[in-house]
């Protein structure tokens, strides 16, 4: 059987918010090293891959494999009635009908325990190799949202240009067209502004803004971002959790007609 | 026109074999669409008032209305299509043809009849009846097509076997056909209602043959004599035998020669007098097609030439010029942009492991058996509700 108790619920309905737009029914893979998540959108273009580690749950049991298909919409429903602060027991038996979620105010003795019907979800895994990416950028979450809605309102796709001299990222639209230029940037004040810029090569590749906007929901689950690039690969945009926890999502790029 | 029963086995017996899903998740894929079906269905569906659409001259422009405006669709949701046309049919769709010859006729026959004396709805139903595809719908087709930079072959025979060819060599993702033969000539994706309007909202269908044959746990041999034993366009169907005798029949004996002895030898069923099944199945598994590598097989998507769809269907066909213009600009609009990748290109799917297959399985067959055992169980209801004398409480 599955027992979760996390400190706080804000962790898993942030998660939940940030992908139930991109993907509706998935599977929560439980087994002894933590929760993951795999799943892509209707039309293949996206991935999320979420990982809550055992570690981030105290305490956190799983005996045995458990894939808790669930609805995202409805999981939504019930996180709702979850507060931020409260924490969040996840309990499933090993081949659940249903997933017990129970909420503990942390300031009074309210608990509210709520039971989500489950599903059976056929699913295709995807297996995603390891990459040594060109191109690693990191910098505030706000600062990367900002770029994507900005530029969103000019077009629908954004090119993303990493040389020496820093990252580039432009669109080009029918009412004209834009781009915002980052560099590596140290702020010693506050460290979480630093923008950073690892790069072997200079990439140069295209993405729908659509999904980077809708990517950037994430926002509220961590300061900073991760954005990694490699030619001809999908990109990579990380949230990192507490601890080595993460919310991944991947993009596959735009590419220009081979005829 | 297809094969009888076969949609409803597939959805019972390989349900992982049919996706469903918006027209917008095909984007960027090039597919072969089976032009002559597609005419036919424009000119049946395209009408106002029960009447195919007409210039000011006369001339019926459904079809062009129908292959404009869908292609128009696709186009927008980055499907490139790429449309194959019936050359001769075969030898062996004589009998079939020679029916649905019979049938028009019949069908002309009944509408003049409506005419003078059945209602509106009767006249409706018999002109639709008597609707045939002709050399000039087809012509005038082709010229569209050229006119809007959409590529098209005339296939040898019959178009869905060319399709099916196209796309098993790679040169297209899927054949589309409304027609469930298409996956008999082993087309790996079948996509079917592509060319549906988008009021009538029906989802796109995608058949893929490996998890129907898989699914139904076949290979393409018995799959194929499935087929042809449920009732295709080649051999006359037989009397009595229905979708579910059909899978049975075909599961108990492996192969087609086996259930025409045990016909022959003593049962309920009789074979029609002539019945070349093996004919049937030379023209699956050997149909007279263009090899994908044939030079006249390299199709390419160009611009419209939109000076020449203004003049083709305003000035010759009576259409809208602002329309048409603007259906120019779109399709020039669809050569430009630039495609948007699926992830499946860069990551694989990680293969099911046999016990998850197992598991799988095991589970479909939990379903059917319940949905059977509850069908069982309604009829016995039923049968109660009737034995009922009337009137009694």
């Amino acid at each position: 059987m599955l027992e979760a108790r996390l400190e706080q619920a804000q962790i898993l309905k942030k998660v939940v918010d940030s992908i139930k737009d991109l993907v509706q029914d998935c599977n929560f893979d439980c087994n002894d090293s933590g929760i993951a998540l795999q799943a892509m959108d209707n039309s293949h273009v996206a991935l999320v891959s979420m990982m809550l580690k055992a570690e981030g749950f105290s305490p956190y049991r799983c005996d045995r494999n458990i894939a808790l298909g669930v609805n995202l919409v409805s999981l939504t429903k019930v996180l709702r009635a979850a507060q931020n602060e409260d924490i969040l027991t996840l309990k499933a038996e090993d081949a659940p009908d249903s997933l017990n979620l129970v909420f503990e105010s942390s300031e009074n003795d309210r608990i509210s325990e709520y039971d989500l019907k489950l599903m059976d979800i056929d699913q295709e895994h995807l297996g995603i190799p390891e990459t040594e990416y060109a191109a690693t950028i990191s910098m505030p979450s706000a600062e990367f949202r900002r770029i994507c809605t900005d530029l969103m309102a000019m077009s629908e796709s954004v090119t993303i240009d990493a040389t020496k001299d820093g990252v580039k990222f432009s669109c080009n639209g029918d009412i004209g067209n834009g781009a915002v230029t980052l560099r590596s940037h140290q702020n010693v004040d506050k460290p979480e502004l630093n923008i950073d810029i690892e790069l072997t090569e200079p990439v140069g590749l295209t993405f729908s803004l659509k999904y980077l906007v809708n990517f950037c929901k994430a926002q509220a689950l961590s300061s900073t971002v991760k954005i990694c690039l490699s030619n001809e690969v999908p990109l990579l945009v990380e949230y990192g959790l507490s601890g080595s926890s993460y919310l991944r999502f991947y993009l596959a790029p735009k590419i220009g007609d081979e005829e | 026109m297809g094969i009888k029963g076969l949609f409803p086995i597939i959805k019972d017996e390989a349900p992982a074999a049919i996706k469903e899903g918006d027209i917008k998740n095909q984007f960027g894929r090039k597919v072969a669409i089976d032009a002559s079906m597609s005419i036919y269905s424009f000119l049946i569906a395209v009408r106002s008032d029960g009447q195919q659409l007409m210039n000011e001259s006369g001339d019926t422009t459904s079809h062009l209305m129908g292959m404009f405006y869908r292609t128009l669709r696709m186009v927008d949701n980055g499907i490139k299509p790429l449309y194959v046309f019936d050359g001769a049919p075969p030898k062996l769709k004589s009998g079939e043809l020679a029916r649905r010859f019979q049938r028009k006729a019949e069908a002309k026959e009944g509408l003049e009849e409506a005419k003078e004396t059945g209602t509106a709805e009767d006249v409706e139903k018999f002109s639709r009846r008597t609707v045939r595809v002709t050399k000039e719908h087809n012509a005038e087709c082709q010229q569209l097509l050229k006119l809007m930079g959409i590529p098209y072959i005339i296939a040898p025979t019959e178009a869905e076997a060319q399709c099916a060819v196209l796309a098993r060599a790679g040169k297209v993702y899927a054949a589309a056909s409304e027609d469930m033969d298409t996956l008999c000539f082993d087309s790996p994706v079948l996509l079917r209602h592509l060319t549906f309007s988008e009021q009538r909202k029906e989802p796109i269908q995608e058949i893929h043959v490996d998890k129907v044959l898989e699914g139904l746990n076949m290979d393409r041999k018995q799959f194929v004599d499935l087929c042809i034993l449920l009732g295709c366009d080649y051999v006359d169907p037989i009397p009595k035998i229905g979708p579910s005798t059909a899978l049975k029949l075909i599961r108990q004996y492996g192969t087609l020669e086996k259930v025409v002895e045990y016909i022959k030898s003593d049962s309920k069923y009789t074979l029609p007098e002539d019945w070349p099944f093996e004919d049937a199945r030379a023209l699956f598994f050997e149909p007279d097609v263009r090899p994908a590598d044939d030079p006249l097989c390299d199709v390419k998507w160009e611009k419209p030439d939109i000076e020449g769809l203004v003049k083709f269907l305003v000035t010759d066909k009576g259409f809208n010029e602002d329309r048409v213009r603007a259906g120019g600009a779109r399709l020039e609009k669809a050569t430009k942009s630039s495609q948007q990748a699926r992830l499946e290109g860069f990551f694989k799917v990680i293969p099911k492991t046999d016990e998850e297959k197992a598991v799988h399985k095991r589970k479909l067959e939990e379903q059917n058996e319940a949905k059977k055992k509850k069908l069982k169980e309604d009829k016995k209801e039923k049968a109660k509700a009737k034995a009922k004398p009337r009137g009694a409480v």
